[in-house]
């Protein structure tokens, strides 16, 4: 399969692991460390995104508990890690500049990065390739979501 | 900026449905707290407990290209883990009784106010 998925216009990179239910994703990187977004799912419900707040650098984060606060003139909530650790990096062209969030949530628009404290187990409960596909495709219908809209372009 | 998570705040909300564009901002202030890991309490008196009664909130629509109503805005508050009470003395204000209430709210009395806001980091007032 492609490395890249449509459904209702909402894209998912199948090289990623998703939590679906918190419309977030992590990204193992090759030093062992742990990148964490927002989806493109997640970026479409709560609109053009005018502030992110991110967590410190130092930072000890169960996995569950939020790494950003999020707000678009129509919504504010937390991100929520998909996996436990300790920040080790945020992305402060974000922190700047929330909009990235909008147009490229899986690249420019990554949110922290993680040193994982319990990788194995927690990747384990995620969600990539397929099955990730097939679950958000779930997710989309069972919760009614429109067709994602990306009026600022994209960038995967 | 400084994390203030485990902090303590409580919103006072004194306005209705006859005042729409009041009503959105104190619960989205409300959820911005719960969404950076405080605890957060929403307290509806005077005007502002009206709001609570069902079938009244799903008529106040600031935007109506938007689908999201001040119904919305309760239930988004609530399932962001906020606590809504209202106070016993305003229901009578307003003919409600408990069985009036949408659900998720709960009645506390006025002593109870002064006990919150004393024991809350901050209060803020609307």
């Amino acid at each position: 399969m492609s490395e890249r998925e449509e459904i209702r216009g909402c894209v998912v990179l199948t090289n990623l692991h998703y939590a679906v239910d918190d419309h977030t994703w992590a990204m193992i990187n090759d030093d062992g460390t742990v990148t964490v977004g927002m989806t493109d799912v997640a970026q479409n419900l709560a609109g053009a995104v005018l502030h992110a707040k991110i967590k410190k650098v130092g930072a000890v984060r169960a996995k569950g508990k939020p790494v950003a606060t999020v707000e678009s003139s129509k919504w504010v909530g937390p991100v929520k890690t998909p996996v436990s650790g300790e920040i080790i990096e945020r992305n402060e062209a974000v922190a700047a500049e929330a909009q990235i969030l909008n147009r490229s949530p899986y690249k420019k628009g990554w949110l922290v990065k993680l040193q994982p404290s319990n990788l194995q187990a927690e990747i384990a409960e995620l969600k990539t390739g397929d099955a990730a596909v097939a679950a958000y495709r779930v997710k989309i219908e069972k919760d009614g979501l429109k067709a994602c809209e990306h009026l600022d372009g994209f960038e995967d | 900026m400084d994390d203030f998570e485990g902090k303590k705040i409580l919103v006072i909300q004194t306005h209705g449905v006859a005042t729409p564009t009041r009503t959105y901002s104190p619960l989205f202030y409300a959820m911005a707290a719960a969404a950076m890991e405080m605890e957060v309490m929403v307290w509806f008196t005077m005007d502002g407990t009206n709001q609570l009664k069902k079938g009244e909130a799903e008529k106040v629509q600031l935007d109506k290209s938007s689908d999201v109503t001040l119904k919305t805005m309760l239930e988004q508050t609530l399932d962001s883990e906020v606590e809504l009470r209202v106070c016993q003395q305003s229901l009578a204000l307003w003919d409600m009784t408990k069985d009036d209430l949408i659900d998720g709210v709960e009645i506390l009395g006025a002593t109870s106010i002064i006990d919150l806001a004393l024991n809350y980091d901050h209060v803020m007032y609307f």
